[in-house]
């Protein structure tokens, strides 16, 4: 009778549990669809656990605190090291970034010179040697005949006139600077047009001079050198400099000119050979200021006029 | 009614410390579930009835308080419960191995039910790479636990026998 009321009692508790699988089965479906909401909220559960829950995280934290600070001391000396390590990497890095930044800021302005002379081909360069000797009169670049480059062709940097090429192997080509004694620029006095020769001074080799000035030329202080163009070498109009002091000629019938260079000789690094030059296009002309009451009507030009058509 | 707020406080307690406490040592955002490891000791020590009530409220105390598809913990933990208890007459309870062993293998049932539920209800996952990343991890934390939490039902179980 027990046994089998025992069966009956195990066949109703299985068909109990199947019921309920399966109920669950379709919350869990309903639930996600939106379909089901739990009817005492959860919010329930969650504020009668979250004090104990708060209690042990806050146990837990200062717990993992406290290993955690324990654990720094032990294993400070190692992180010492690997962060001397790292800072060795780092300042590395940074004179690297230094480098390159500074770099593109040359090539930056030197781009942006060759876009404002239309008149010039150039061909940049790197300085990759200088003369040992006194660090003023030569340097090498890494552009040649392969490049372009020939003997007598000007260099220059954005800032103004570097000097001449006078040896131009087929990889790299020797130039020589404008502060070298043995250099003779043809040059004009910018803003009174009177003409001398700048060449380098050996006493003093960062300052060339400008020598063969009339004494009764018109040149002063701050007045703007630039090159004459007489000889071919160099095309006219490249800046020279900038007079810093005029002084008399010991035998009397001249005077010569100090002159503080455009270009920053100290930090020559990239530079650029005038492989070819042409006149310069004229400046487009501007119309006169007119007369109130008399205007007369200004022509437009022809490319305008055909693009209103 | 004693014996079951007893109950009622561990299974408290467990979950408290899984929620609070074991995510600070997660890996991956993966980390034990003592509720599990609860209710595959306690369905071994007490029989398949009771493991699947058991596992019914703590699969329902998880779903309220964690938020995620209603039922689905219900579920899984009933049927682990069921299955758990229906070996129950067949194992040595006394052996240390048991806890370990029924914990890894109940975690690897709990993983693929609740998968076959995510499939189910509409969401796809590479499941190589989550059995990697999820289900790996989650055994072995199971595992490292489940001998603290079967000591503390047992021993439980064994005060409550002596009371009685």
């Amino acid at each position: 009778m027990s046994k089998v009321r025992r069966d009956r009692d195990s066949g109703r508790t299985i068909w109990i549990l199947v019921f309920v699988a399966v109920s669950v089965f379709c919350i869990i479906f309903f639930a996600a669809r939106g379909r089901f909401s739990v009817p005492f909220s959860s919010r329930a559960v969650t504020a009668a656990f979250t004090p104990f829950q708060r209690a042990f995280s806050w146990a837990g934290n200062q717990v993992q605190d406290v290993t955690t600070n324990i654990w720094d001391i032990l294993t400070v000396h190692q992180q010492n090291k690997m962060l001397r390590n790292e800072v060795e990497q780092l300042r590395a890095q940074n004179i690297q970034a230094n480098e390159y930044a500074a770099e593109n800021i040359r090539l930056r302005s030197l781009l942006n010179y060759k876009q404002a002379v239309t008149q010039f081909d150039l061909v940049f360069g790197r300085v990759i040697g200088r003369e040992s000797a006194s660090w003023t009169g030569m340097i090498v670049i890494d552009r040649g005949t392969n490049d372009g480059v020939q003997k007598d062709m000007a260099v220059v940097t954005e800032r103004g006139l570097v000097g001449n090429v006078i040896e131009a192997g087929p990889f790299s080509s020797k130039v020589e600077l404008l502060l070298d004694p043995r250099a003779a620029v043809g040059t004009l006095v910018q803003r009174s047009r009177v003409a001398g020769i700048v060449e380098g001074d050996p006493s003093v080799p960062m300052q060339p001079r400008m020598v063969n000035i009339p004494r009764n030329a018109d040149i002063v202080e701050g007045d703007v050198i630039v090159t004459s163009g007489f000889g071919g070498v160099y095309p006219k109009g490249l800046i020279v400099g900038t007079v810093a002091s005029v002084k008399n000629d010991a035998g009397g019938l001249l005077k010569y000119a100090l002159l503080e260079p455009a270009v920053d000789f100290q930090k020559l690094e990239d530079v650029a050979v005038i492989v070819a030059s042409r006149e310069a296009p004229p400046e487009p002309l501007k119309p006169p200021v007119q007369t109130p009451g008399t205007e007369t009507p200004v022509p437009q030009p022809e490319s305008s006029a055909g693009g209103e058509k | 009614m004693k014996f079951a707020c007893c109950w009622a406080g561990i299974v408290g307690v467990l979950f408290v410390f899984q929620s609070a406490l074991l995510p600070m040592l997660a890996f991956h955002g993966v980390s034990a579930d003592l509720l599990l490891a609860f209710v595959v000791s306690f369905a071994f020590l007490r029989g398949s009835r009771l493991g699947v009530l058991c596992g019914f409220l703590c699969g329902l105390l998880q779903d309220l308080a964690t938020g995620t598809f209603f039922g689905t913990n219900i579920f899984c933990k009933m049927v682990i419960g069921y299955v758990c208890g229906a070996f129950s007459n067949r194992v040595f309870k006394e052996q240390l191995f048991l806890p370990l062993l029924s914990v890894a293998m109940a975690s690897v049932l709990n993983y693929f039910l609740l998968a076959v539920l995510m499939v189910l209800l509409g969401y796809r996952f590479d499941l190589l790479v989550h059995l990697q990343q999820v289900l790996v991890p989650m055994v072995l934390y199971n595992i490292v636990f489940a001998m603290p939490v079967h000591y503390l039902v047992y021993l439980t179980c064994e005060r409550m026998k002596e009371k009685k």
